[in-house]
C-alpha cells in the first residue's frame, strides 16, 4: 500500500559496489563542496549545461538505477515546482514593460521572472542531486570519519567536531528511520478503519497529520534509546576514538577531485569568455 | 448434503510478494505460496523469522501492493480494480506484534472506539461494543475506559489492541505473535481469552508465531513456512509428527520435544503430543504394560 521508501529516497545507501562507492569519502566530501560552491557561482544556462554532462557521466558511474531516483525524487519536484510558481508570479525584481507576458493585479509573468526562477530552479535540483548522491553512494560510518577527518582541525580551535559531525549523520539517517515509521503506523491504522489509500489529496493529507503526535513519541523514544545504547558502550567521541581502517586516497580518488574541479571552473568561466569577458 | 460449496474465506494463488520491487533494495518475500482457509478454521502460520508469516497475514487484509489474481476474499480477487478495500478490513482484523504503533488515542475507551466511529456507527451501538470488546478480553469496561493506554503494562496495551480490533466485529482475526514477551501468566491468560472469544463469535482465527506450543492450544490446522514458501500445511497432529520439523528455527512445544529425546529409550513413542498429561499417559502405557 503505502511504500513511501519508494517515493523518498533522501539518506538512504544503497550499495552497488561501483567505483564512486569504492572512494575515498574525504575525496567524495571534497567534491559535494566544490559542486555545491559551484552551484552558487554558476548562473547561466550554459553553465549548466556543461554541469548537466558531468552529472550524466556520475550517474553512469555510479551504477545507481536513474528510474529509482527519480521515482525517489518525485516529492522532491513536485515541492520545488509549487514553490517555483510562486516565485515566478511574484516576481519583485525590475521589469521593463516591454517583457511583460501576463499581469493582473500583482501577479506577472515576465521573461525575467521566469528566468530568475528557472536558474533558482536549477541551482536547487543541483544541490539536492549532489547531496542525494553523496548519500546514496557512502555509508553512514564512511560519512562520519570522512567528515571528523576533514573537519579535525578545527577541534585544536575547540569546536566540539566529533559532536557536531555526530549530530549531523545521525540527523541525515533518521530520515530513511522516520519514513518506515511513518508507514508501519499508517498500516496499523488501516487495519483500524482509517485508510490511506483512497481519498483525494486533501483526505490523504490530512490523514497523515494524524500520524504527526505517534512520529514524535516514537522518535524521543528512539533517541533516547540510542543514547543509552551509547553510553552503556561508554562512547567518547573524538580523539579517544580510533579507526579499524586508515583512510587512504588513492591516484584515482585525486584525479576524480581534479576533473570536477576543472569542469566547475569551465563551466564556470566558459559562458563569460564567450561573451566577450575577460577569464577572471 | 450442502448444494454449492461456499468459497473459502480466504485463498491464496501462487502468491509472490517482493518489497521494494524495481529498486535496488528489492527483497523477495514470499515465492509462491497457495492455500485455502475456510470459514470457522482456527489456522497458526509457523515458521521462523523471516520466513513470511507478516507478509502472508499483511495480504488478507490488502496491507501491500497486490497483483491481480493473488488473493482472494470469500472468492473476490482483492485487488481487482473497485473492490471494497474499506469493507474488507471492517472484515479481516489484524493485530499486530507491536501493539503500540496500533494504538491511536490516548485513552482506552476512546481507542477502542475509534474503529467503529470510523465505520459510522451511532454513539450507543459504539458505547455498547466498547463495554463487550474490553469485557471479554478481560479489562472491565468501568475500571479501565478512562485508563492512559500508555500507564498500561504490555500485556494490557496488547489487549487493548485487540479490544479495538474485535469492536469492529471482524469475521477473520488475525494475530501476529500475540504472546510475544509475555510472561508464562500473562500468556495462558490471553491464550485462555483467545480461544473463548474464537468459539463465541465463531471466528475465523490466524494466528502467527514462531513457537508451535502457543499455536498448537489455540489452533487446529498449521502451515509451516519457511523462506517464502508453504513446506507443510495440515492437522497439527500431522505436522507434529514430521521430522523436518526439527530443521527449522522454530520453538517445538515441550511435550514435542521431551517425547523426541525419550525415542532413544522408546523408539515408538509418538511426538505429535500437545499436552504433558498426553506424554505422560504415552509414557505409563510403555512403563507399565500390565
Amino acid at each position: 500500500m503505502l511504500e513511501l521508501q519508494r517515493n523518498v529516497i533522501f539518506g538512504q545507501f544503497v550499495d552497488t559496489g561501483s567505483f564512486i562507492h569504492r572512494m575515498d569519502p574525504r575525496t567524495k566530501l571534497w567534491i559535494t563542496f566544490v559542486l555545491i560552491l559551484a552551484s552558487f557561482l554558476i548562473g547561466t544556462f550554459l553553465g549548466f549545461a556543461l554541469i548537466l554532462l558531468l552529472l550524466v557521466l556520475v550517474q553512469a558511474a555510479s551504477h545507481i538505477p536513474l528510474g529509482y531516483l527519480l521515482r525517489g525524487s518525485q516529492f522532491f519536484l513536485g515541492f520545488l515546482l509549487f514553490i517555483l510558481i510562486f516565485q515566478v508570479l511574484f516576481y519583485s525584481g525590475e521589469v521593463s514593460e516591454s517583457s511583460y507576458l501576463w499581469r493582473w493585479g500583482i501577479l506577472s509573468v515576465s521573461t525575467e521572472g521566469l528566468y530568475t526562477a528557472a536558474i533558482l530552479g536549477l541551482r536547487v535540483v543541483f544541490l539536492y542531486y549532489v547531496t542525494t548522491m553523496l548519500m546514496l553512494t557512502t555509508s553512514l560510518v564512511n560519512l562520519t570519519n570522512g567528515l571528523e577527518l576533514i573537519l579535525g582541525p578545527l577541534q585544536r580551535l575547540r569546536v566540539p567536531v566529533n559532536e557536531l559531525v555526530l549530530v549531523f549523520v545521525i540527523a541525515i539517517k533518521f530520515v530513511p528511520i522516520f519514513i518506515e515509521e511513518i508507514e508501519r503506523l499508517a498500516r496499523a491504522q488501516t487495519t483500524r478503519g482509517v485508510p490511506f489509500d483512497e481519498g483525494g489529496a486533501v483526505t490523504r493529507a490530512r490523514r497523515i497529520g494524524r500520524l504527526l503526535v505517534p512520529i514524535f513519541i516514537s522518535g524521543f523514544a528512539r533517541a533516547d534509546l540510542l543514547t543509552t545504547a551509547m553510553n552503556t558502550r561508554s562512547y567518547r567521541g573524538g580523539r579517544y576514538r580510533t579507526k579499524l581502517r586508515q583512510m587512504h586516497a588513492t591516484p584515482g580518488d585525486w584525479l576524480a577531485l581534479g576533473l570536477v574541479i576543472v569542469w566547475v571552473l569551465v563551466a564556470w568561466r566558459l559562458p563569460a569568455v564567450l561573451s566577450g569577458g575577460g577569464i577572471v | 448434503m450442502t448444494p454449492a460449496k461456499a468459497p473459502p474465506i480466504i485463498e491464496l494463488r501462487n502468491f509472490r510478494y517482493t518489497y521494494l520491487e524495481g529498486t535496488p533494495r528489492a527483497s523477495e518475500a514470499i515465492r509462491g505460496v497457495s492455500f485455502e482457509i475456510h470459514r470457522g478454521e482456527r489456522v497458526a502460520m509457523i515458521g521462523p523469522t523471516q520466513s513470511g508469516k507478516s507478509t502472508v497475514v499483511d495480504s488478507f487484509a490488502h496491507l501491500l501492493r497486490l497483483k491481480e489474481g493473488q488473493v482472494f476474499y470469500e472468492g473476490e480477487d482483492v485487488a481487482a480494480p473497485g473492490y471494497d478495500r474499506k469493507a474488507l478490513r471492517r472484515e479481516v482484523g489484524i493485530v499486530f506484534q507491536q501493539p503500540d504503533s496500533q494504538l491511536i488515542e490516548d485513552v482506552v475507551g476512546a481507542d477502542v472506539a475509534f474503529g467503529p466511529t470510523a465505520a459510522g456507527l451511532s454513539a450507543g451501538e459504539t458505547r455498547r461494543r466498547v463495554e463487550e470488546s474490553l469485557n471479554s478480553l478481560g479489562l472491565p469496561y468501568p475500571e479501565f475506559r478512562l485508563r492512559y493506554v500508555h500507564a498500561l503494562s504490555g500485556g494490557q496495551r496488547r489487549r487493548v489492541a485487540i479490544a479495538g480490533v474485535i469492536a469492529m466485529h471482524t469475521r477473520v482475526l488475525v494475530l501476529d505473535e500475540p504472546t510475544a514477551g509475555l510472561d508464562p501468566r500473562g500468556r495462558r491468560e490471553l491464550l485462555g481469552l483467545l480461544k473463548r472469544l474464537a468459539d463465541d463469535r465463531d471466528l475465523t482465527l490466524v494466528v502467527c508465531s514462531a513457537s508451535l506450543g502457543d499455536a498448537s492450544l489455540l489452533c487446529d490446522r498449521f502451515i509451516v513456512l519457511d523462506e517464502g514458501r508453504v513446506v507443510m500445511d495440515g492437522p497439527v497432529r500431522d505436522i507434529l509428527r514430521q521430522d523436518r520439523l526439527v530443521d527449522l528455527d522454530i520453538t517445538l512445544p515441550e511435550p514435542v520435544t521431551g517425547a523426541r529425546e525419550l525415542r532413544k529409550v522408546f523408539p515408538d513413542l509418538p511426538t505429535e503430543l500437545l499436552t504433558e498429561e498426553e506424554l505422560e499417559a504415552e509414557l505409563l502405557k510403555r512403563l507399565d504394560p500390565a
